[in-house]
Protein backbone atom coordinates (compact mmCIF):
# COMPACT_ATOMS: atom_id res chain seq x y z
CA UNK A 1 0.00 0.00 0.00
CA UNK A 2 1.52 3.30 -1.01
CA UNK A 3 2.12 6.14 1.40
CA UNK A 4 -0.22 9.11 1.04
CA UNK A 5 0.59 11.06 4.21
CA UNK A 6 4.10 10.61 5.64
CA UNK A 7 3.08 12.42 8.85
CA UNK A 8 0.80 9.57 9.89
CA UNK A 9 1.82 6.72 7.63
CA UNK A 10 5.53 6.87 6.75
CA UNK A 11 7.20 3.66 5.62
CA UNK A 12 10.94 3.38 6.21
CA UNK A 13 11.11 0.35 3.90
CA UNK A 14 9.25 2.02 1.03
CA UNK A 15 11.35 1.78 -2.13
CA UNK A 16 11.30 5.52 -2.78
CA UNK A 17 12.12 6.31 0.84
CA UNK A 18 15.11 3.96 0.85
CA UNK A 19 16.33 5.52 -2.39
CA UNK A 20 15.95 9.10 -1.15
CA UNK A 21 14.55 9.63 2.35
CA UNK A 22 15.44 13.31 2.56
CA UNK A 23 12.38 14.90 0.88
CA UNK A 24 10.04 12.91 3.16
CA UNK A 25 12.08 13.77 6.23
CA UNK A 26 12.05 17.43 5.22
CA UNK A 27 8.29 17.41 4.69
CA UNK A 28 7.83 15.98 8.19
CA UNK A 29 10.39 18.32 9.74
CA UNK A 30 8.80 21.45 8.27
CA UNK A 31 5.23 20.41 9.02
CA UNK A 32 3.41 21.46 12.18
CA UNK A 33 4.24 18.03 13.54
CA UNK A 34 7.98 17.31 13.16
CA UNK A 35 7.64 13.96 14.93
CA UNK A 36 5.67 11.68 12.64
CA UNK A 37 3.95 8.44 13.58
CA UNK A 38 3.18 5.29 11.65
CA UNK A 39 1.35 2.05 12.33
CA UNK A 40 3.49 0.23 9.79
CA UNK A 41 5.97 -2.45 10.83
CA UNK A 42 4.76 -2.61 14.40
CA UNK A 43 4.41 1.15 14.78
CA UNK A 44 6.98 3.85 15.50
CA UNK A 45 7.63 7.55 16.00
CA UNK A 46 9.99 9.44 13.70
CA UNK A 47 11.57 12.65 15.05
CA UNK A 48 13.21 14.69 12.30
CA UNK A 49 14.59 17.78 14.04
CA UNK A 50 18.15 17.84 15.35
CA UNK A 51 17.13 19.23 18.72
CA UNK A 52 14.53 16.52 19.29
CA UNK A 53 16.80 13.65 18.27
CA UNK A 54 19.55 14.89 20.60
CA UNK A 55 17.07 15.39 23.47
CA UNK A 56 15.71 11.86 23.00
CA UNK A 57 19.24 10.46 23.04
CA UNK A 58 19.97 12.26 26.28
CA UNK A 59 16.82 11.14 28.08
CA UNK A 60 17.95 7.55 28.34
CA UNK A 61 15.76 6.74 31.36
CA UNK A 62 12.60 7.40 29.37
CA UNK A 63 13.87 6.29 25.97
CA UNK A 64 15.56 3.01 26.77
CA UNK A 65 17.81 0.75 24.73
CA UNK A 66 15.95 -2.48 25.51
CA UNK A 67 15.28 -2.79 21.79
CA UNK A 68 17.45 -0.89 19.38
CA UNK A 69 16.59 -2.10 15.91
CA UNK A 70 13.91 -0.33 13.88
CA UNK A 71 11.54 -3.31 14.04
CA UNK A 72 10.77 -5.56 17.01
CA UNK A 73 12.78 -8.76 17.52
CA UNK A 74 11.04 -12.06 16.76
CA UNK A 75 9.46 -13.41 19.98
CA UNK A 76 11.57 -16.60 19.71
CA UNK A 77 14.65 -14.46 20.38
CA UNK A 78 13.67 -14.47 24.05
CA UNK A 79 13.82 -18.28 24.17
CA UNK A 80 16.59 -20.87 24.22
CA UNK A 81 20.22 -20.87 25.24
CA UNK A 82 20.99 -17.44 23.80
CA UNK A 83 17.97 -15.62 25.21
CA UNK A 84 20.18 -13.49 27.45
CA UNK A 85 22.70 -12.54 24.77
CA UNK A 86 22.18 -8.95 23.69
CA UNK A 87 24.60 -6.45 22.13
CA UNK A 88 26.21 -4.55 25.02
CA UNK A 89 26.72 -1.68 25.48
CA UNK A 90 24.42 -0.49 22.68
CA UNK A 91 21.55 -2.55 24.07
CA UNK A 92 22.31 -1.74 27.72
CA UNK A 93 20.76 0.82 30.02
CA UNK A 94 22.35 2.36 33.10
CA UNK A 95 23.67 1.30 35.55
CA UNK A 96 25.11 -1.77 33.70
CA UNK A 97 25.69 0.32 30.60
CA UNK A 98 28.59 2.05 32.35
CA UNK A 99 30.83 -1.00 32.75
CA UNK A 100 29.50 -2.62 29.58
CA UNK A 101 30.88 0.37 27.70
CA UNK A 102 33.98 1.05 29.76
CA UNK A 103 35.43 -2.41 29.15
CA UNK A 104 35.38 -2.07 25.37
CA UNK A 105 36.43 1.58 25.04
CA UNK A 106 40.19 0.93 25.28
CA UNK A 107 40.01 -1.21 22.11
CA UNK A 108 38.57 1.74 20.20
CA UNK A 109 40.62 4.67 21.52
CA UNK A 110 42.36 6.65 18.75
CA UNK A 111 45.80 5.36 19.75
CA UNK A 112 44.46 1.76 19.81
CA UNK A 113 42.83 1.85 16.37
CA UNK A 114 45.84 3.56 14.74
CA UNK A 115 47.52 0.18 14.44
CA UNK A 116 44.89 -0.89 11.86
CA UNK A 117 45.71 1.94 9.46
CA UNK A 118 48.51 0.25 7.55
CA UNK A 119 46.67 -3.05 7.20
CA UNK A 120 43.53 -1.24 6.05
CA UNK A 121 45.49 0.65 3.40
CA UNK A 122 47.10 -2.59 2.15
CA UNK A 123 43.67 -4.20 2.03
CA UNK A 124 42.20 -1.28 0.06
CA UNK A 125 45.05 -1.46 -2.44
CA UNK A 126 44.59 -5.21 -2.89
CA UNK A 127 40.88 -4.76 -3.52
CA UNK A 128 41.57 -2.08 -6.14
CA UNK A 129 44.22 -4.32 -7.80
CA UNK A 130 41.45 -6.81 -8.55
CA UNK A 131 39.51 -4.50 -10.87
CA UNK A 132 41.59 -1.43 -11.67
CA UNK A 133 42.87 -2.76 -15.01
CA UNK A 134 39.36 -3.34 -16.29
CA UNK A 135 38.43 0.34 -16.12
CA UNK A 136 35.24 -0.53 -14.26
CA UNK A 137 34.32 -1.67 -10.79
CA UNK A 138 31.57 -1.76 -8.21
CA UNK A 139 32.51 0.82 -5.56
CA UNK A 140 29.99 -0.72 -3.15
CA UNK A 141 30.17 -4.49 -3.66
CA UNK A 142 33.80 -4.88 -4.77
CA UNK A 143 35.28 -2.26 -2.49
CA UNK A 144 33.31 -0.65 0.37
CA UNK A 145 31.60 -3.88 1.38
CA UNK A 146 34.91 -5.73 1.56
CA UNK A 147 36.73 -3.40 3.96
CA UNK A 148 35.12 -3.10 7.41
CA UNK A 149 34.26 -6.79 7.70
CA UNK A 150 37.96 -7.68 7.38
CA UNK A 151 39.04 -4.98 9.82
CA UNK A 152 36.49 -6.18 12.38
CA UNK A 153 37.44 -9.84 11.83
CA UNK A 154 41.08 -8.90 12.47
CA UNK A 155 40.10 -7.06 15.64
CA UNK A 156 38.07 -10.01 16.88
CA UNK A 157 40.84 -12.50 16.02
CA UNK A 158 38.64 -14.52 13.64
CA UNK A 159 39.55 -15.54 10.06
CA UNK A 160 39.15 -12.83 7.41
CA UNK A 161 38.55 -15.68 4.90
CA UNK A 162 35.06 -15.90 6.34
CA UNK A 163 34.25 -12.31 5.35
CA UNK A 164 31.50 -13.20 2.90
CA UNK A 165 29.88 -15.47 5.45
CA UNK A 166 30.01 -12.76 8.13
CA UNK A 167 28.62 -10.20 5.69
CA UNK A 168 25.73 -12.53 4.87
CA UNK A 169 24.86 -12.93 8.55
CA UNK A 170 25.03 -9.20 9.23
CA UNK A 171 22.80 -8.43 6.25
CA UNK A 172 20.44 -11.08 7.53
CA UNK A 173 20.03 -9.17 10.78
CA UNK A 174 20.17 -5.57 9.55
CA UNK A 175 18.67 -5.77 6.06
CA UNK A 176 16.38 -8.66 5.06
CA UNK A 177 15.75 -9.65 8.70
CA UNK A 178 14.13 -6.36 9.63
CA UNK A 179 11.00 -7.32 7.72
CA UNK A 180 11.47 -11.10 7.84
CA UNK A 181 11.60 -12.50 11.38
CA UNK A 182 12.72 -15.93 10.17
CA UNK A 183 15.82 -14.58 8.43
CA UNK A 184 16.57 -12.33 11.39
CA UNK A 185 16.40 -15.17 13.88
CA UNK A 186 18.43 -17.56 11.70
CA UNK A 187 21.14 -14.97 11.11
CA UNK A 188 21.31 -14.12 14.80
CA UNK A 189 21.65 -17.81 15.69
CA UNK A 190 24.46 -18.27 13.17
CA UNK A 191 26.36 -15.30 14.61
CA UNK A 192 25.85 -16.48 18.19
CA UNK A 193 26.73 -20.12 17.42
CA UNK A 194 29.92 -18.97 15.75
CA UNK A 195 31.02 -16.75 18.61
CA UNK A 196 30.05 -19.37 21.19
CA UNK A 197 32.61 -21.62 19.49
CA UNK A 198 35.17 -18.82 19.49
CA UNK A 199 34.64 -18.21 23.20
CA UNK A 200 35.02 -21.94 23.99
CA UNK A 201 38.22 -21.94 21.92
CA UNK A 202 39.66 -18.96 23.83
CA UNK A 203 38.78 -20.57 27.16
CA UNK A 204 40.68 -23.72 26.14
CA UNK A 205 43.49 -21.85 24.37
CA UNK A 206 43.85 -18.30 25.67
CA UNK A 207 45.64 -15.98 23.23
CA UNK A 208 47.95 -13.02 23.77
CA UNK A 209 46.70 -9.58 22.71
CA UNK A 210 43.32 -11.00 21.84
CA UNK A 211 40.11 -9.09 22.33
CA UNK A 212 37.93 -12.08 23.21
CA UNK A 213 40.52 -13.53 25.65
CA UNK A 214 41.02 -10.12 27.27
CA UNK A 215 37.28 -9.62 27.73
CA UNK A 216 36.80 -13.14 29.14
CA UNK A 217 39.47 -12.38 31.76
CA UNK A 218 38.06 -8.96 32.65
CA UNK A 219 36.74 -8.31 36.11
CA UNK A 220 34.21 -5.84 37.42
CA UNK A 221 34.06 -5.28 41.18
CA UNK A 222 36.33 -8.29 41.74
CA UNK A 223 34.09 -10.64 39.72
CA UNK A 224 34.80 -12.09 36.31
CA UNK A 225 32.39 -10.67 33.77
CA UNK A 226 29.58 -13.00 32.66
CA UNK A 227 30.30 -14.96 29.49
CA UNK A 228 27.02 -13.69 28.06
CA UNK A 229 28.48 -10.19 28.14
CA UNK A 230 31.50 -11.22 26.05
CA UNK A 231 29.23 -13.15 23.70
CA UNK A 232 27.08 -10.03 23.30
CA UNK A 233 30.07 -7.78 22.61
CA UNK A 234 31.20 -10.12 19.80
CA UNK A 235 27.67 -9.98 18.40
CA UNK A 236 27.67 -6.18 18.56
CA UNK A 237 31.09 -5.76 16.99
CA UNK A 238 30.15 -7.84 13.99
CA UNK A 239 26.64 -6.47 13.53
CA UNK A 240 27.49 -2.81 14.24
CA UNK A 241 30.95 -2.70 12.71
CA UNK A 242 30.31 -3.97 9.21
CA UNK A 243 27.16 -2.69 7.47
CA UNK A 244 27.52 0.78 8.97
CA UNK A 245 31.06 1.71 7.91
CA UNK A 246 30.67 -0.03 4.57
CA UNK A 247 27.59 2.11 3.92
CA UNK A 248 29.44 5.30 4.77
CA UNK A 249 32.34 4.40 2.48
CA UNK A 250 29.97 3.43 -0.34
CA UNK A 251 27.81 6.55 -0.04
CA UNK A 252 30.90 8.76 0.01
CA UNK A 253 32.25 7.15 -3.17
CA UNK A 254 28.82 7.47 -4.78
CA UNK A 255 28.96 11.18 -3.94
CA UNK A 256 32.54 11.65 -5.15
CA UNK A 257 31.73 9.84 -8.42
CA UNK A 258 29.27 12.63 -9.17
CA UNK A 259 31.32 15.57 -7.89
CA UNK A 260 34.60 16.12 -9.75
CA UNK A 261 34.96 19.46 -7.97
CA UNK A 262 35.10 17.69 -4.62
CA UNK A 263 37.66 15.18 -5.87
CA UNK A 264 39.77 18.10 -7.07
CA UNK A 265 39.32 19.96 -3.79
CA UNK A 266 40.63 16.96 -1.84
CA UNK A 267 43.51 16.43 -4.24
CA UNK A 268 44.62 20.06 -4.07
CA UNK A 269 44.13 20.44 -0.34
CA UNK A 270 44.87 17.23 1.59
CA UNK A 271 44.59 19.13 4.89
CA UNK A 272 40.88 19.14 4.22
CA UNK A 273 40.50 15.40 4.82
CA UNK A 274 39.46 15.46 8.50
CA UNK A 275 36.73 18.05 7.84
CA UNK A 276 35.65 16.35 4.63
CA UNK A 277 35.20 13.04 6.45
CA UNK A 278 32.93 14.73 9.02
CA UNK A 279 30.91 16.39 6.27
CA UNK A 280 30.42 13.15 4.36
CA UNK A 281 29.37 11.50 7.63
CA UNK A 282 26.88 14.30 8.22
CA UNK A 283 25.36 14.23 4.76
CA UNK A 284 25.29 10.44 4.40
CA UNK A 285 24.91 9.29 8.01
CA UNK A 286 24.01 5.65 7.50
CA UNK A 287 22.52 4.65 10.84
CA UNK A 288 19.08 4.97 12.41
CA UNK A 289 18.82 3.39 15.86
CA UNK A 290 15.67 2.88 17.91
CA UNK A 291 14.61 3.44 21.51
CA UNK A 292 11.79 1.85 23.47
CA UNK A 293 9.61 4.16 25.56
CA UNK A 294 9.77 3.15 29.24
CA UNK A 295 6.60 4.81 30.50
CA UNK A 296 3.78 6.90 29.05
CA UNK A 297 5.16 10.32 28.34
CA UNK A 298 4.35 13.39 26.30
CA UNK A 299 7.35 14.39 24.24
CA UNK A 300 7.03 17.61 22.20
CA UNK A 301 3.27 17.21 22.27
CA UNK A 302 3.35 13.59 21.14
CA UNK A 303 1.55 11.12 23.43
CA UNK A 304 4.12 8.32 23.58
CA UNK A 305 3.10 5.13 25.33
CA UNK A 306 5.21 2.63 27.26
CA UNK A 307 6.59 0.13 24.75
CA UNK A 308 6.39 2.50 21.76
CA UNK A 309 9.35 2.51 19.43
CA UNK A 310 11.10 5.79 18.59
CA UNK A 311 13.39 5.91 15.58
CA UNK A 312 16.49 7.97 16.18
CA UNK A 313 16.70 9.40 12.69
CA UNK A 314 20.28 10.68 12.81
CA UNK A 315 20.31 11.20 9.03
CA UNK A 316 17.26 13.49 9.34
CA UNK A 317 18.78 15.40 12.28
CA UNK A 318 21.93 15.95 10.22
CA UNK A 319 19.91 17.75 7.54
CA UNK A 320 17.97 20.09 9.84
CA UNK A 321 18.42 23.66 8.55
CA UNK A 322 18.01 24.93 12.15
CA UNK A 323 21.37 23.33 12.90
CA UNK A 324 23.16 23.28 9.53
CA UNK A 325 23.22 25.99 6.85
CA UNK A 326 22.34 24.61 3.42
CA UNK A 327 21.97 21.15 4.90
CA UNK A 328 21.42 19.34 1.60
CA UNK A 329 24.64 20.68 0.18
CA UNK A 330 27.91 18.84 0.79
CA UNK A 331 30.41 21.51 1.86
CA UNK A 332 33.68 19.69 2.48
CA UNK A 333 35.12 22.53 4.57
CA UNK A 334 31.93 23.15 6.54
CA UNK A 335 33.01 25.13 9.57
CA UNK A 336 30.36 24.20 12.15
CA UNK A 337 29.43 20.58 12.02
CA UNK A 338 28.08 19.05 15.22
CA UNK A 339 26.65 16.13 13.28
CA UNK A 340 25.12 13.13 15.00
CA UNK A 341 26.08 10.40 12.52
CA UNK A 342 27.50 8.52 15.54
CA UNK A 343 24.53 9.31 17.75
CA UNK A 344 24.72 11.41 20.91
CA UNK A 345 24.89 10.97 24.66
CA UNK A 346 25.80 7.78 26.49
CA UNK A 347 25.28 5.55 23.44
CA UNK A 348 27.44 7.61 21.08
CA UNK A 349 29.14 5.08 18.80
CA UNK A 350 32.03 3.41 20.64
CA UNK A 351 33.72 2.56 17.34
CA UNK A 352 33.68 6.05 15.84
CA UNK A 353 37.48 6.40 15.81
CA UNK A 354 37.82 3.14 13.92
CA UNK A 355 35.01 4.06 11.51
CA UNK A 356 36.62 7.44 10.78
CA UNK A 357 39.96 5.76 10.15
CA UNK A 358 38.44 3.19 7.78
CA UNK A 359 36.44 5.83 5.92
CA UNK A 360 39.45 8.13 5.50
CA UNK A 361 41.86 5.37 4.43
CA UNK A 362 39.31 3.83 2.04
CA UNK A 363 38.60 7.16 0.33
CA UNK A 364 42.22 8.35 0.26
CA UNK A 365 43.42 5.07 -1.22
CA UNK A 366 40.65 5.05 -3.82
CA UNK A 367 41.34 8.64 -4.92
CA UNK A 368 45.09 8.02 -5.06
CA UNK A 369 44.61 5.05 -7.37
CA UNK A 370 41.47 6.17 -9.22
CA UNK A 371 41.50 9.97 -9.24
CA UNK A 372 38.79 10.32 -11.89
CA UNK A 373 35.67 8.14 -12.04
CA UNK A 374 31.94 8.36 -12.69
CA UNK A 375 28.80 6.32 -12.22
CA UNK A 376 28.18 3.88 -15.06
CA UNK A 377 24.45 4.51 -14.75
CA UNK A 378 22.93 6.47 -11.86
CA UNK A 379 19.66 4.53 -12.24
CA UNK A 380 21.36 1.19 -11.64
CA UNK A 381 22.66 2.10 -8.17
CA UNK A 382 20.77 0.14 -5.51
CA UNK A 383 20.42 1.14 -1.86
CA UNK A 384 19.66 -0.62 1.40
CA UNK A 385 17.82 1.31 4.07
CA UNK A 386 15.71 1.12 7.19
CA UNK A 387 18.37 0.60 9.85
CA UNK A 388 21.49 1.31 7.81
CA UNK A 389 21.37 3.26 4.57
CA UNK A 390 23.99 2.91 1.87
CA UNK A 391 24.55 1.79 -1.70
CA UNK A 392 24.75 -1.96 -2.33
CA UNK A 393 25.49 -1.90 -6.07
CA UNK A 394 27.33 1.16 -7.35
CA UNK A 395 29.11 0.55 -10.65
CA UNK A 396 31.67 3.12 -11.68
CA UNK A 397 33.99 3.49 -14.67
CA UNK A 398 37.32 5.24 -14.87
CA UNK B 1 36.42 15.00 17.31
CA UNK B 2 38.25 17.77 19.21
CA UNK B 3 41.49 15.81 18.95
CA UNK B 4 41.06 15.85 15.17
CA UNK B 5 40.17 19.55 15.04
CA UNK B 6 42.91 20.72 17.41
CA UNK B 7 45.43 17.93 18.10
CA UNK B 8 47.79 20.35 19.87
CA UNK B 9 45.08 21.18 22.41
CA UNK B 10 43.10 17.98 22.85
CA UNK B 11 44.07 14.33 23.11
CA UNK B 12 42.47 11.20 24.43
CA UNK B 13 43.04 8.92 27.38
CA UNK B 14 43.23 5.11 27.24
CA UNK B 15 39.45 4.97 27.00
CA UNK B 16 39.28 7.39 24.11
CA UNK B 17 37.79 10.09 26.33
CA UNK B 18 38.88 13.59 25.42
CA UNK B 19 41.46 15.30 27.59
CA UNK B 20 43.01 18.77 27.49
CA UNK B 21 46.73 18.61 26.80
CA UNK B 22 47.58 22.21 27.62
CA UNK B 23 47.94 23.50 31.16
CA UNK B 24 46.92 27.06 31.91
CA UNK B 25 46.20 29.61 29.22
CA UNK B 26 45.69 28.72 25.62
CA UNK B 27 48.55 30.02 23.42
CA UNK B 28 47.24 32.66 21.01
CA UNK B 29 48.38 30.73 17.94
CA UNK B 30 46.16 27.78 18.90
CA UNK B 31 43.04 29.81 19.58
CA UNK B 32 41.57 29.43 16.10
CA UNK B 33 41.96 25.65 16.19
CA UNK B 34 40.55 25.44 19.70
CA UNK B 35 37.55 27.55 18.65
CA UNK B 36 37.02 25.21 15.74
CA UNK B 37 37.00 22.27 18.15
CA UNK B 38 34.57 24.13 20.41
CA UNK B 39 32.22 24.80 17.49
CA UNK B 40 32.28 21.20 16.35
CA UNK B 41 32.06 19.27 19.62
CA UNK B 42 28.92 17.18 19.13
CA UNK B 43 28.33 17.00 22.88
CA UNK B 44 28.88 20.74 23.43
CA UNK B 45 31.41 19.76 26.07
CA UNK B 46 34.01 22.43 25.26
CA UNK B 47 33.93 25.98 26.58
CA UNK B 48 36.79 28.39 26.06
CA UNK B 49 36.89 30.93 28.88
CA UNK B 50 38.24 34.40 28.25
Amino acid sequence: MSVTDPLTDYDIFDRDYVLDPFPVQEAIRESGCPIAHTERWGGSWLPTRYEDVVALAQEYETFTSRQILVTAPPPQQAEGAYAGVAAPPISSDPPEHHWHRRLILPFFAPQAVAKYEEGTRDLCNQLIDRFVESGEGDAAADYAQQIPVRVIATMLGVPTDLSDTFTGWVRGVLEAGLTDPKIRLESRMKILDYFKEQIEDRKANPRENDLITTLLNSEVDGQKVPEEYVHGVCNLMLVAGVDTTWSAIGASLWHLAQHPEHRRQLRENPDLWPMAIEELLRAYAPVTMARLVDHDVEFQGCPMKAGDRVLMAFPAANRDPRQFENPDEVILDREHNRHVAFGAGIHRCAGSNLARLELRVALQTWLARIPEFELVDPESVTWAGGQVRGPRICKVRF
Amino acid sequence: MCAIAAPEVFGSDDYGNAIVLIEGDLPAELEAKARHAEGNCPERAITIEE
